[in-house]
């Protein structure tokens, strides 16, 4: 008996390979899951993208992210295909449904907590547009961290 | 009674320490406070994605090595998930292993 998981796949195509060899690719993945009984939930295509390292002496590829729906030999069998695959220059494999669901969970349990707490103190659970503070700019704390570390040297 | 004595001197000098240690920066001594909080608490980041290299990439010092806690601020819990994070990017090539 096995389990629906979710998985995510990724892998990085080499830069020599065409257009219509990544689309072969996809259908071919795209066969695996259909003769498991699996479900394709999302393609993305990053396009081609420098590596932070050589692989397979590529300095480039093309990253394609697959979220897959099915049981585990589904993805073993999906994990022989593309190892066996040259054009394919790395992949990984990584399931996901349980950190998701993790932090689901600390997601709602962060919530109910301000919930309890607000209510306790007299407040709307919820709290209202009027009182949130500034949502932190993301570049901003950005910096401060690097700065911290230059401090440090 | 003289070994006593010098175990409650040496027992003095720690305690010393220690104080030293409690007490927040003295003036002009070279080191500084730091705001010690938790990047991924603080914005309430459940799931840190490895995907994401804007994310991760203010955890990465320039030789590539992951930045420890005790630099960072960040929590023990959220370490531990940025560290799969960092190893799962690294295979991917979005963040390199090593950087001279």
């Amino acid at each position: 008996m096995s389990q629906t998981r979710q998985y995510e796949l990724v892998y990085i195509v080499s830069p020599d390979a065409s257009e219509q060899t990544i689309a072969d690719l996809h259908t071919q993945v795209e066969q695996i899951v259909q003769r498991f009984n699996g479900t394709l939930d999302k393609t993305e295509n990053w396009g081609r993208r420098k590596l932070a390292y050589e692989i397979a002496h590529a300095r480039e590829g093309t990253y394609v992210v697959e979220t897959i729906s099915g049981s585990g030999e589904m993805m073993k069998e999906i994990d022989r295909r593309v190892r066996v695959t040259d054009t394919i220059i790395r992949h990984l494999i990584v399931r996901v449904d349980e950190e998701l669901r993790v932090a689901e969970r600390q997601r709602s349990e962060r919530k109910a907590t301000q919930a309890r707490r607000r209510t306790a103190r007299g407040l709307p659970p919820e709290p209202t547009p009027s009182e949130r503070r500034g949502d932190r700019d993301d570049n901003d704390s950005d910096d401060l961290s690097i700065e911290a570390t230059e401090v440090q040297r | 009674m003289n070994g006593e004595r010098g175990g409650g001197r040496g027992r003095g000098k720690k305690d010393d320490k220690d104080k030293g240690k409690g007490e927040r920066p003295r003036g002009g001594g070279g080191f500084f406070r730091r705001r010690r909080v938790c990047k991924f608490c603080a914005d309430k980041i459940d799931y840190i994605n490895y995907k994401d290299v804007r994310l991760l990439s203010p955890f990465i010092p320039e030789r590539g090595k992951i930045q420890p806690r005790r630099i960072s601020g960040t929590c023990a819990r959220h370490q531990r998930k940025l560290k799969t994070a960092i190893t799962r990017a690294r295979q991917l090539a979005l963040i390199p292993y090593v950087t001279d």
